[in-house]
């Protein structure tokens, strides 16, 4: 795959509708903008003439939730045009989505469902992975899903599988920290020997997010990010050096401010864990 | 995807009870994203039956209808339908949950820059009598129709705020038809006559002018008849709702 992902290192937030004034008129404090790139495949109408100001802006990251690499029937080509002309109009630093399966033939269940870790699952994931970044002409990022469901006749860890899966593909990582934590509780694994066996030279992007404890833990997007996260997110990023963060708010959405703080905890905590990968 | 899509699906032999408690936060996921994204484009429908009747009647609506392409934006498709067999006893509900489909497509409808006056007056410059008759008003994408019985313009600024409780919903003395476009970034509507709506269903047909010429005259008589439809030409053409013509 000829165009790789871009290195950028930068701090983002996604764009929420209650902070679009500010992100529109060029003064929130960031250094990337992540959009749902569904809510954009669109053919008009406002969501592109904001998109379009926001990009005027800030880099742009464009983030699926419905390629869904996983299905076994292929993906929607009617879907990666569309993906393709959005990356055409807004020359993100990158596309990426989900190692997850949202649909079959017929139904969709517009959720990011896990996916047995089997050779089979793989070498669909794989065949299709290479399919979308032939269509859209860019290596794509995928992100470690969070899970509550392990399948019995999986052959192998869900880092074993997404680092066979940047092997075979040429693909980039987004490390979503969170989703390792919430998926280590849910499953028992440790979450540090997750992040150490990955590719970390295929990393560009990590993300933050809160979640809801619980007896399963729950990727809810809804509060702040604890500090079992932050940690592992400090010891997260003196592996990978500089690669871009960025923190996901979905609900209960706070001032932008606030966000911003969190943002800068993010950039602190990554200055100290990469100078000391420097030094 | 059944065992997600349907609560009462079996699951696997040999699931545990932990994988019975993790296939239960992925279905109670699908349910509440997919309840929510419907209130999103029902918003008013929503305010106007209450949050539990809504919940419900989405619900009913994704089992018959489960979603299946990859955009959330069509998982509404309709939705009024299933609410006209839900509330038959209140005729009004679908209605307005017509109207906010008809809003909510034209929100993202393609676009395209409305013809002006000079612009119309440019391509039609040297029509012979024929080329009048065949032209056909290429309408801006997004514009709909929705045939209405109760006074819905009251009602959609009543529920705008959720602030208080609505007046019922009043009926009309004649059933109705309300014009949905896109003006701008922002989707609109107005009710409109008899007439105007039997010429622009004709648009939407893809009619000639010639024959929402002729449609007029049925209902108005000769004069009447083209006097207004030039008329509604020119105030189609001024509001912005014909983005080209055919000949």
């Amino acid at each position: 795959m000829d165009h790789q992902p871009a290195r950028f290192s930068g701090f983002g937030l996604g764009l929420r509708r209650e902070h679009h004034a500010a992100f529109l008129a060029g003064e929130a404090r960031v250094d990337f903008v992540e959009v749902i790139s569904e809510n954009f495949m669109v053919d008009g109408g406002r969501p592109l003439a904001v998109l379009e100001q926001v990009r005027a802006h800030y880099p742009v990251i464009l983030h699926g939730v419905s390629l869904s690499v996983g299905s076994a029937h292929g993906l929607d080509r009617a879907y990666l045009a569309r993906l393709r002309a959005l990356a055409d109009r807004i020359d993100p630093l990158w596309v990426s989505d989900h190692l997850c399966w949202t649909r079959t033939s017929a139904h969709s269940s517009h959720d990011l469902l896990p996916l047995p870790y089997t050779r089979e699952a793989l070498d669909t994931v794989c065949a299709n992975i290479a399919r979308a970044q032939d269509a859209l002409g860019r290596a794509m990022l995928f992100e470690n899903p969070s899970s509550y469901l392990a399948f019995p006749d999986d052959d192998m860890p869900e880092w074993a599988f997404i680092a066979a899966m940047a092997e075979r593909t040429g693909c980039g990582l987004l490390l979503d920290v969170n989703n390792v934590w919430v998926s280590s509780r849910n499953h028992g694994f440790d979450p540090d020997a997750y992040i150490a066996a990955l590719p970390h030279e295929r990393v560009r992007q990590v993300h933050l997010a809160g979640h809801t404890p619980g007896e399963i833990v729950i990727d809810t997007h809804d509060r702040a990010v604890c500090d079992e996260v932050w940690a592992l997110y400090a010891r997260t990023m003196a592996l990978l050096g500089p690669v871009a963060t960025m923190i996901e708010r979905d609900g209960d959405i706070p001032p932008l401010a606030e966000l911003v703080g969190e943002l800068d905890r993010a950039r602190t905590l990554a200055r100290r864990a990469t100078r000391r990968v420097a030094a | 995807m059944a065992q997600v899509l349907d609560e009462h699906a079996p699951l696997p032999d040999g699931w545990s009870e932990r994988h019975v408690a993790g296939m239960a936060v992925y279905r109670n996921n699908y349910r509440t994203a997919l309840v929510e994204a419907m209130r999103a484009t029902y918003e008013r429908t929503a305010r106007w039956v209450g949050d539990e009747a809504f919940a419900r009647a989405a619900a009913h609506h994704l089992i018959h209808h489960p979603p299946a392409g990859w955009t959330l934006d069509v998982i509404g498709q309709g939705f009024a339908a299933t609410l006209a067999d839900l509330f038959a006893h209140d005729p009004e509900v679908p209605e307005l949950a017509a109207l906010e489909w008809a809003m909510h497509t034209a929100f993202t409808a393609p676009d395209a820059a409305p013809l002006d006056a000079a612009g119309f007056a440019a391509a039609t410059a040297g029509f012979a009598e024929e080329d009048w008759q065949a032209m056909a008003l290429l309408p801006l994408p997004g514009c709909a129709l929705v045939p209405v019985a109760h006074d819905l313009p009251a009602l959609w600024r009543a529920l705008g705020t959720g602030d208080g409780e609505p007046s019922p919903a009043r009926a009309l003395a004649q059933p109705g038809t309300l014009l949905v476009w896109r003006e701008g970034l922002n989707p609109v509507f107005r009710p409109l006559d008899p007439a105007e709506a039997i010429g622009f269903s004709a648009i939407l047909r893809g009619a000639g002018f010639g024959e929402i010429c002729a449609a007029l005259v049925d209902r108005l008589g000769e004069q009447e008849g083209i006097e207004r439809a030039g008329a509604l030409l020119g105030q189609w053409i001024a509001e912005g709702l014909i983005a080209g013509i055919r000949r």
